[in-house]
């Protein structure tokens, strides 16, 4: 068992240090054939803003070498609807589910998160992506205004190139883990178009290998997990030896869940037989 | 859905391009016409992104993709592969044609590389005993869909932009003779054509009634379990991932 939030009096304990990041399974359904909530030890929903978002109109998704950019526009239904459509699911479920809450403004998000109060025995954590342009300030107020409002455990998703830079200041603000976190973004032509979007895929690796070693010297009193790029149960090891507590794939789901199954076996065995 | 691996049991000819039979009893009993099927190219990680095929023949144990001549290096390595191979499979995705049950006489119109995929639903709908025209175009005869492709009693009509075949032209100027006979409409083409038949319908029945024509939305898939988000578009009143709500709809939604 892993501990995801040891200084959170409500902890996160996950049973497998696979994590399915945000948006792998929509809300916590949208399971691809012969994957299942049971392969991971934690489910993180796709973004959820305070009011419904249509989202970036077509082209959302352009291919790269080894990867791709996907811009959604965080497209969803708002927090009401999505409570209202999937507590009932999450409940059912064995695994814990994190609600990504996306927002304008950091007030959106506390918002959502004190209206979080009455489903908290259903809902494990939030998670925040840290927008790639905010200084320490802003991204200081942005965890404390949800700090103030909710006990439960804040997994803050930090962007892969200024990971470093913004870690301290978000567990100082409040948050109980760091997700290393959003790949950079870049922009690919489509159809006379522009998709302008963070890299997703196996291209994304080497940043949050990076991003892993540069937290690894900064001695954080709080648990790294890795994001991004991760395909292989050797680049699940890779992070893992590098200090991540556990590891999330959303790009292998979607691609080849096959693959996502074996890798949730693959590292279940690893673990217990680093614990034997 | 399902992903498994498919056998590829030969390549064939099929117009101007490939076509691959792929033997995969599991996924082939799940498909209908109009659903679209994802294919894992190369080896490694490049293509990262699946190619979506609608295959152009199923029947119990295999189904059938085309590959077009065209520039795309997932769809230039499956064109590579030799029979013996195993491609990895992941579908169906969406919801496919409907063959309508009150339906006699059905209109298939199928525009360019397109008109390959009512293949499957024109032979199931004459196997059936409906009274079934296929209507298609293409650039010049060689991209056409070969007449003995068709169960003998369809009957076909063509139309060339180069008049190498059937009639010189595109295939909406074949619309206000075939409408008027038709008890529905099957379409598979590009969205400008079905603007065209939405207002040829409205010409030939004065309003298109709801369940009269359905249409294939034509997309790349990411997932196909509408989990990605990649593929939502501005359909039937909103912003809908294709995935779920098609990849085949109503005309009439298509054009709202």
């Amino acid at each position: 068992m892993i501990n995801l939030a040891p200084h959170n009096k409500l902890g996160l304990i996950i049973d497998s240090p696979l994590i399915a990041g945000s948006g792998a399974a929509g809300y916590g359904a949208a399971w691809p054939p012969g994957l299942h909530a049971e392969d991971f030890g934690l489910i993180i929903t796709a973004p959820i803003s305070a009011t419904p978002r249509k989202g970036k109109a077509q082209p959302r998704l352009a291919e790269i070498p080894a990867g791709f950019l996907l811009e959604t526009g965080d497209h969803n239904p708002g927090l009401r609807r999505v409570l209202a459509s999937h507590v009932k699911t999450w409940r059912k479920l064995k695994t814990p589910v994190a609600l990504s809450l996306v927002g304008g403004e950091p007030g959106d998000r506390a918002w959502m998160a004190a209206h979080l109060e009455d489903v908290e025995d259903v809902i494990a954590g939030v998670e925040l992506p840290i927008p790639e342009t905010v200084n320490l300030g802003e991204a200081g107020a942005l965890i404390a205004a949800v700090r103030r409002v909710t006990p439960l455990p804040i997994l803050a998703r930090l962007p892969l190139t200024r990971a470093a830079y913004l870690a301290k200041t978000c567990v100082v603000a409040g948050a109980d883990a760091l997700i290393v976190g959003a790949p950079p973004p870049a922009a690919y032509p489509v159809d006379g178009d522009w998709v302008e979007a963070p890299l997703g895929g196996p291209i994304v690796l080497p940043f949050t290998l990076r991003a892993l070693r540069q937290l690894r010297d900064m001695s954080l009193d709080a648990p790294v997990i890795a994001a991004g790029g991760v395909q292989t149960l050797d680049d699940a090891l890779l992070c893992l030896e590098l200090g991540a507590m556990a590891v999330q794939i959303r790009s292998l789901a979607w691609r080849d869940p096959a693959a996502a199954h074996r890798l949730a076996l693959n590292i279940r065995s690893f673990m217990d037989a680093e614990d034997n | 859905m399902i992903q498994t691996r498919a056998l590829l049991e030969a390549r064939e000819e099929a117009g101007s391009a490939l076509s691959l039979r792929l033997r995969a009893p599991d996924l082939a009993a799940q498909l209908v016409p109009g659903q679209a099927v994802l294919i894992q190219t190369g080896w490694g990680y490049d293509p990262f992104l699946r190619r979506t095929f609608h295959p152009i023949a199923i029947d119990s144990e295999s189904f059938a993709i085309r590959l077009a001549v065209d520039g795309d290096r997932g769809r230039a390595w499956l064109r590579l592969a030799q029979p013996g191979a195993e491609l990895d499979c992941l579908g169906p995705v969406g919801k496919g044609f409907i063959l309508p049950s009150r339906a006699r006489r059905i209109l298939c119109l199928g525009g360019g590389d397109a008109a390959w995929t009512l293949l499957p639903l024109v032979q199931r709908a004459a196997a059936l005993g409906h009274a079934v025209t296929l209507a298609t175009d293409a650039l010049s005869k060689r991209q056409t869909i070969p007449a003995a492709m068709l169960p003998i009693s369809v009957e076909y009509h063509i139309a060339t932009i180069d008049g190498s075949a059937g009639r010189k032209g595109a295939l909406s100027a074949l619309l206000p003779e075939l409408l008027p006979w038709a008890d529905a409409v099957i379409a598979a083409a590009d969205m400008d054509f079905y603007r065209q038949l939405g207002r040829a319908i409205e010409a030939a029945r004065v309003l298109p009634p709801k369940g009269y024509a359905q249409a294939l939305y034509q997309m790349n898939f990411l997932c196909g379990t509408g989990a990605c988000q990649a593929c939502a578009v501005d359909i039937a009143g909103g912003r809908r991932r294709v995935c779920l709500r098609g990849p085949v709809f109503d005309l009439v939604d298509i054009l709202r």
